[in-house]
């Protein structure tokens, strides 16, 4: 019996320091050599953004299947605060070796800089291995809405300025400013009420608190099938929906009401280590199980090269900075 | 609707369904007893896993790992005084007292079953219920949320404790910790001495592990005598079904008061626990005795808290919105097996819906004998000499703060924290009130803001005629408040008269 206590005794022990190391191996391993043999460990991909958003369910698909390309694997890292400073920062500080990249979207990576003061700046201190994909936003009502059409919101919206309620995800967030960008190119007014998130917006829609909303079409389409909501308008030139207007017949052309997912690296990367990773990024964009994977989740794959997007990258930064300058009259 | 169940039943009735919901079960358990690592995490870094799966396989091993995560929580709040998650805070008070009597295999007895009966219980009603569950929770919009809140708050400073100025006091301190960082809504910079590290606010789990854990370990270390306890006795008797009849009203009410918290969307398991405990001490003829490790102590909070789980899934299931993150990472593994959540989802495939809300419910009873049985092993963790427990418990207390961010400025914080909780200790300061003040300072404080936006400039017309419920709420916080303080001061002053 007592040695059964003892053994029961080491086996706790033994699982507190097993534990203990599992935990230590997950805080990462502290690596200072530098091999010619890039990568030779695994590469962190911090997102500054919570657990079981759209990055981190894209991540998710992402780094399963990279790891083939890449010959290591590569390890998502969630890093969220202060609206996305936080996780955008550690990739800024971080030594520039190619082992810590950053999986962001635009409204982080170019609007934040004007609206607040960044211990870092996105355009010189970052470099574009990737676009994933991106999303177009759409204008979205409850069924029973009075607004049939997106020219009725915008008229009403003209004549009761701040009356029409609408519901977005967060300040500067992917919601708030593609409605910013209406305002500006419309010269209308809305009430804009923020919620924690694109889901409690939508509910809001739902149970009539909000008049309006927006929301991508990967998580519109349960709604739109049940009937419950009904899309004015989707972002782009093209038409997503065959009867909805585009926002380039409003008259709202550009590059307005798109997230775009990106993955960026530290500016001063090594050039091959760079071209290592864009390469790696543009075979996983022709991967079957990649396509697959990420067409069950609803979200649609469209690469970009990196140097193709860093010059929309400096598009936005004006763009945006006109924005801001208008909305806060600064 | 009940052919879909009877064929929900049958689907769900699978040996593989099983062997993965056990193996969540216990990762999930393992997970959650780490400081540091939330059920959260686990779910997202396990998610791919259930890509390969069958939908009634994968899914219910997604929900294994929520339900082990969560009870997992407690051990170490139980063991070792330090909550994991927001949700144990509220157990650590008679939990951890009860391992210092020597009766912690007792505690965690009382916290599996509790656990599975708020659980079970909450997962039948809305298994039943689940339709006007969702007419339901489209009553509650940011106004009610944010009166429900501030009522939470008053119930929390009325039963503070014996001495309510301090109790403020606390409560004060943790409202103003919980508005340093930026400001959620208008984004500006509050109390950050600019420092960047301060701009995403103070972490909860520092805070959590510095005022609840660093004081026993500072206790443990000062306290010599108690170090000689001898390796046998401290596991104490397993759980006699005589002290489990007496809690089980505790644990009905708290099962009920956690159903209902579950329903408005916002409010989650840490104010359920805490609201359960309050309950459970307010009715009882002894409340003097919580917080010194009374049994219905650990029962109340951690039925309430679990019983939580069955109504937030109600909005996920029927209008296919995920309210937080865990099931917005259950809306991704249905998405993923082309299952969209929704109102269609009833009509076009109710059977996997219902196999899924079934195998839920089975699980439990897995979960029952899977914890029974591992219970002892965990027990055996206190019965490591204290002069090797206490270097693990330190490495844990550090490790667990550091590795939820990844953040060397989270060791600094639990130092702080640490500070405050052996100060308040010594002047004979609750921290409870200091940490619910910080819990619920941000969501109020967001969804205040939120009802502003709402009434656009007219607050008193906007609650009368648009919101009644909120103004009611508001109106009967005070009679709460009062009727709470007296009811509580009638029990506890014969108590210190005699002192």
């Amino acid at each position: 019996m007592i040695k059964m206590k003892r053994f029961t005794t080491a086996a706790a022990l033994a699982l507190c320091v097993g534990m203990a190391s599992v935990g230590m191996m997950s805080v990462g391993m502290v690596s200072t050599a530098q091999a010619a043999d890039y990568p030779e460990k695994p590469i962190s991909l911090v997102i500054p953004l919570g657990a079981g958003g759209s990055h981190d369910l894209n991540a998710r698909v992402m780094t399963s299947v990279i790891p083939q390309y890449l010959n290591q694997a590569m390890i998502v890292q969630l890093s969220p605060g202060a609206a996305g400073q936080k996780g955008t920062n550690e990739v800024a500080t971080a030594d520039a070796d190619g082992y810590t990249l950053l999986f962001t979207h635009n409204y982080i990576d170019q609007l934040q800089q004007h609206v607040e003061n960044l211990p870092y700046n996105p355009l010189e201190d970052f470099v574009t291995v990737a676009r994933i994909n991106f999303a177009p936003i759409a204008i979205v009502v409850a069924a029973d809405s009075p607004y049939k059409s997106a020219e009725e919101l915008f008229a009403a919206a003209k004549e009761n300025p701040g009356k029409i309620k609408m519901a977005h995800s967060g300040n500067w967030g992917a919601l708030f400013v593609p409605a910013a960008q209406l305002m500006q190119a419309n010269g209308f007014e809305l009430n804009l009420v923020p919620y924690k998130g694109g889901g409690p917006a939508m509910q809001a829609l739902l149970s009539g608190d909000v008049d309006i909303t927006m929301g991508f079409p990967s998580t519109l389409a349960g709604q739109l099938s049940a009937g419950k909501v009904r899309v004015l308008a989707t972002a782009g030139d093209e038409r997503i929906y065959d009867d909805v207007p585009s926002f380039s017949e409003l008259g709202v052309g550009g590059d307005v009401g798109f997230m775009h997912r990106v993955v960026l690296a530290p500016k001063d990367i090594p050039e091959d280590r760079l071209t290592l990773l864009r390469d790696a990024f543009g075979k996983l964009n022709d991967d079957k199980t990649y396509q697959r994977m990420m067409g069950r989740m609803g979200e649609n794959i469209d690469y970009m090269s990196g140097s193709d997007y860093d010059k929309l990258r400096a598009d936005q930064k004006e763009a945006y900075e006109s924005l801001v300058k208008e909305i806060t009259g600064g | 609707m009940i052919d879909q169940f009877f064929a929900g039943l049958e689907l769900a009735l699978r040996m593989d369904t099983f062997v993965m919901v056990a193996i969540g079960l216990f990762a999930g358990m393992l997970i959650g007893a780490l400081p540091g690592f939330t059920t959260l995490m686990a779910m997202a870094i396990l998610l791919p896993v259930s890509f390969f799966l069958d939908p009634i396989v994968g899914i219910p091993f997604l929900l294994g790992i929520y339900k082990g995560g969560i009870f997992g929580g407690s051990i170490p709040a139980i063991l070792v005084s330090m909550p994991g998650t927001g949700a144990a805070i509220a157990t650590t008070y008679d939990g951890y007292q009860l391992t210092k009597k020597g009766q912690s295999r007792k505690a965690l007895d009382m916290a599996l079953f509790s656990s599975i009966f708020g659980d079970t219980a909450s997962d039948i009603f809305t298994l039943i219920m689940i339709f006007p569950i969702a007419l339901l929770v489209m009553q509650f919009g940011p106004p009610e949320l944010a009166a429900i809140l501030f009522l939470s708050l008053v119930i929390v400073a009325a039963t503070a404790g014996r001495n309510p100025l301090k109790g403020l006091l606390m409560m004060a301190i943790g409202l103003w910790f919980s508005l340093i960082g930026t400001d959620p809504i208008g984004g500006v910079e509050r109390f950050t001495f600019g420092l960047f590290e301060l701009k995403s606010g103070i972490p909860l789990l520092p805070m959590l592990i510095g005022v609840f854990a660093i004081p026993e370990i500072v206790n443990v270390i000062g306290d010599r005598s108690q170090q000689i306890k001898s390796a046998g006795k401290v596991l104490g008797e397993r759980l006699k079904l005589k002290e489990l009849k007496r809690c089980f009203k505790t644990i009905c009410r708290s099962t009920v008061l956690g159903t209902g918290i579950g329903v408005v969307p916002g409010l989650g398991q840490v104010v359920a626990a805490m609201m359960g405990y309050t309950a459970a001490k307010n009715a009882s003829s002894t409340p003097e005795n919580f917080g010194k490790g009374e049994l219905e102590g650990v029962a109340a909070a951690e039925a309430a808290n679990n019983a939580v789980n069955g109504p937030t899934m109600v909005p996920l299931l029927t209008l296919g919105i995920p309210g937080d993150n865990i099931t917005a990472i259950l809306l991704g593994a249905f998405i993923a097996q082309g299952l969209r959540p929704g109102p269609e989802l009833f009509e076009s495939q109710g059977n996997i819906v219902f196999a899924i809300l079934i195998v839920m419910i089975l699980a439990n009873v897995l979960f029952l004998v899977i914890g029974y049985l591992s219970i002892p092993f965990f027990a055996r963790i206190v019965s490591i000499k204290s002069s090797l427990l206490i270097p693990l418990v330190i490495m844990f207390a550090v490790a667990g703060s550091y590795v939820f961010r990844s953040d060397v400025f989270d060791i600094y914080m639990l130092a702080f924290f640490g500070l405050f909780g052996v100060m308040a200790r010594a002047a004979n300061f609750d921290v409870m009130p200091m940490v619910m003040g910080f819990i619920l300072g941000e969501p109020l404080e967001y969804a205040f803001g939120q009802t502003v936006a709402m009434a656009d400039g007219n607050f008193l017309q906007f609650a009368i005629s648009d919101r009644p419920g909120m103004l009611a709420i508001l109106l009967i916080t005070p009679i709460v408040g009062y009727l709470l303080w007296r009811s509580m001061n009638k029990k506890m002053k014969p108590i210190i008269d005699n002192n």
